[in-house]
């Protein structure tokens, strides 16, 4: 028998809350205790949806025996909700990014040592088949020597929040770095240690009026070189939301890897487009099925909130370097 | 019957007369090159004749297709230019910055038309990408990625010539993947994007990997646009890939050559043989890039119509590439604009 879970959602402003929370319902033993938002109609309309309950404030929710809470606040709310919950929950998964400066994750991870709260990053890049599948080869030594990783992690405009400075830190490069460099990170256990970027605001969609294209160029602690495209590059008439591919190329050969690349095309008159819907494994539910075993074999993060604060450097490189104009050492 | 003469018998002279060949109206008046064995050889196989000096070409001929590496561009190019013999020379238009000047005031001063073989203007994919944003069809420009890679010469398809991969590997002559490879897509962003404020780049030609070499390269354009241009020499042997995406403020375009071809085979001859396979995206000869741009550098002179690469494109898609180069190895960003090669 597994022991129960009970789980708690604090905020919906980040829609891989939908995803997670179907992932949690779906797997044997994993209760929603319910939902918080700051915004009582979406929390109400998803507790609807999800058949659970909703609750006006966090501390309502927290004062339900919760073993773990699940944050997908807007970014600057990350810091909040966390000091809010560790210390009243075992364990906590939020959304990436960490935050959105250096000093509010740091005080995330310490809230969370001192209150000894596991703390677990939502990356869910690591749980993609086809980036495990990479990393296995990379792990073997397929390559050999590794020189360089080329990177994307385009994406649609997302709007809402994600456009608004004061809630989310940033554009295109605070949303879209992180997934990818986290990912290099746990391939090499290596770290960034110079980033130069060249980053547009308001380059693919005028008057936006925040960052909508990045390009990172990075070197690695490894010694690896490599690029990162964040930009929210993918028109509404696109297929799909984006992508994240990673080609890594190395002494022995490449290695090329489309984390989305399993999907069918649906040309519907309807939509008034051509569709992909993907039919590989979810790697939103593998991350949630990780944060619950987690929680029931009692045992440490895989993703900590150092990895969400390495990651978050990085992003904040980015934007230090595009004012500069030079190469920022980290 | 015009008439046109090669210098420099290698690789590219032979993909330059096999498009000649079956061009109406122009017939292959022969070679030069330094070493008579490689014009000889290069006259049995496309005809014509081997000319025993560059002048003794240049005084026979309507045109002149140069042909020679990049080191040995600026000698024949000026003696065209001062000759008045119209010229086609290969890209780069030359190993450094100072000939490039040097071959631009030339071209001013004499007047005698000069085209610049950046021929991936000319691929009809490439063409395509860019009359879709001059449509309008993704808006104004955004970002621009392009991918132009393969092994390292020698390692397998840059055809037979014995000195070809001496001098591809030797970065003094050649300059290395950036400035044999890379350069197309520099060239080719310029054209679609406009001109380029600066430059980041970072690769393998200072990692002591030769013949290996690659690149990753950033430019941000003056509209304030940005571009990507991977270049390898260190992809596995049998993989050559070219690549464009641009992304604009209404949409995106999208070409990958390791898509799905119009022909691919995988043929078991009998049940006891090895299977093969293969690809092919046939064009007529008239679409081919290589014939298109040397149709069109001679229909330019013939009509007296403006060059479509012009000693001036040439040019920067050299101090570009160079600046690139410049970029990685001091790792910093280069700003094109003050950019000078120093020697
Ligand atoms: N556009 C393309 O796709 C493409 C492809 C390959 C090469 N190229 C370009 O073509 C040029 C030649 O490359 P290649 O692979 O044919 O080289 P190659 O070495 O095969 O041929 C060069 C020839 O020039 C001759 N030569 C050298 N110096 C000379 C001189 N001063 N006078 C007369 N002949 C001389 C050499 O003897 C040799 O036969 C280079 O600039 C290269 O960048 C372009």
């Amino acid at each position: 028998m597994t022991t129960n879970v009970k789980l708690g959602f604090f905020s919906f402003a980040h829609m891989h809350a939908v995803s997670y929370a179907r992932s949690a319902q779906n797997m044997p033993g994993v209760e929603i205790a319910g939902i918080y938002d700051a915004n009582p109609a979406k929390g109400e309309e998803w507790a609807e949806k999800l058949q659970t309950r909703f609750f006006a404030s966090a501390d309502e929710l927290l004062a339900e025996n919760l073993d773990g809470a699940i944050i997908c606040a807007e970014n600057v709310h990350h810091r909040p909700l966390v000091e809010a919950c560790a210390g009243r929950v075992g364990a906590i998964l939020c959304e990436k990014p960490i935050a959105t400066t250096i000093a509010d994750a740091q005080a995330m991870i310490d809230i969370c040592a001192k209150t000894n709260t596991k703390l677990q990053i939502a990356f869910p890049v690591r749980y993609s088949p086809p980036i495990r599948h990479l990393k296995d080869q990379l792990d073997a030594g397929s390559l050999g020597e590794i020189y360089s990783a080329k990177c994307t992690n385009h994406g649609s405009m997302p709007g809402g929040w994600f456009i608004d400075q004061k809630l989310a830190g940033g554009g295109a490069v605070i949303d879209h770095t992180v997934h990818v460099i986290d990912v290099l990170r746990w391939f090499w256990g290596a770290e960034v240690t110079e980033v130069y970027a060249e980053i547009g605001d308001s380059l693919l969609h005028p008057d936006l009026g925040i960052d909508d294209a990045g390009l990172l160029s990075f070197q690695l602690s490894n010694g690896v070189y490599g690029t990162l495209d964040t930009s929210w590059s993918r028109p509404k008439s696109y297929p799909t939301w984006g992508d994240v591919k990673i080609e890594v190329l190395g002494a022995n050969g490449l290695i090329r890897t489309d984390a989305f690349a399993q999907h069918i095309a649906v040309s519907s008159d309807a939509a008034g487009k051509t569709q992909w819907p993907g039919w590989g494994s979810n790697a939103d539910a593998g991350l949630v099925a990780d944060f619950v075993g987690m929680i029931r074999e009692d045992r440490e993060p895989s993703i900590t909130g150092y990895d969400g604060l390495k990651a978050l450097e990085v992003a904040l490189a980015a934007y230090e370097s595009a004012r500069t104009g030079k190469p920022v050492q980290i | 019957m015009k008439r046109i003469g090669i210098v420099g018998a290698g690789s590219i002279a032979r993909t330059h007369a096999d498009r000649i060949k079956k061009m109406p109206g122009i017939e292959l008046a022969g070679y030069y090159d330094i070493f008579p064995e490689a014009a000889q050889r290069a006259v049995e196989q496309y005809g014509g004749k081997v000319y025993p000096s560059l002048d003794a070409l240049l005084d026979d001929v309507n045109y002149v297709d140069i042909c020679t590496t990049a080191n040995a561009h600026k000698e024949p190019v000026l003696a065209a230019l001062e000759a008045g013999v119209p010229a086609c020379v290969e890209k780069p238009l030359a190993r450094h910055l100072a000939d490039c000047y040097e071959i631009v005031e030339a071209q001013a001063r004499t007047g005698t038309p000069l085209f610049v073989a950046q021929v991936v203007r000319y691929f009809p994919q490439f063409a395509a990408a860019k009359a879709a944003l001059d449509r309008g069809d993704i808006g104004a420009p955004g970002v621009i990625r392009t991918v132009r890679g393969g092994s390292a010469p020698g390692g397998g398809g840059w055809g037979s010539a014995s000195s070809a991969r001496s001098y591809y590997n030797d970065f003094d002559k050649s300059g290395g993947v950036i400035l044999d490879v890379s350069i197309h897509d520099i060239d080719y962003q310029r054209w679609c994007f406009g001109e380029v404020e600066r430059v980041f780049a970072r690769g393998l030609r200072f990692a002591g990997k030769n013949p290996k070499d690659h690149a990753l390269i950033s430019l941000r354009f003056e509209n304030g646009a940005i571009g990507h241009i991977e270049g390898s020499w260190a992809y596995p042997p049998g993989l050559w890939r070219t690549r464009i995406e641009m992304a604009g403020t209404a949409g995106l375009i999208e070409w990958d050559s390791l898509d799905q071809q119009p022909v691919e085979w995988r043929i078991q001859p009998d049940a006891d043989s090895q299977p093969s396979s293969g690809t092919a995206s046939p064009l007529i000869d008239a679409d081919d890039p290589y014939y298109r741009e040397l149709a069109h550098f001679m229909d330019s002179v013939e009509n007296d119509k403006p060059q479509g690469v012009t000693a001036y494109d040439g040019l920067m898609a050299v101090k570009i590439s160079l600046a690139a180069i410049e970029s990685e190895r001091r790792g910093e960003a280069v700003r094109v604009r003050d950019y000078e090669e120093k020697l």
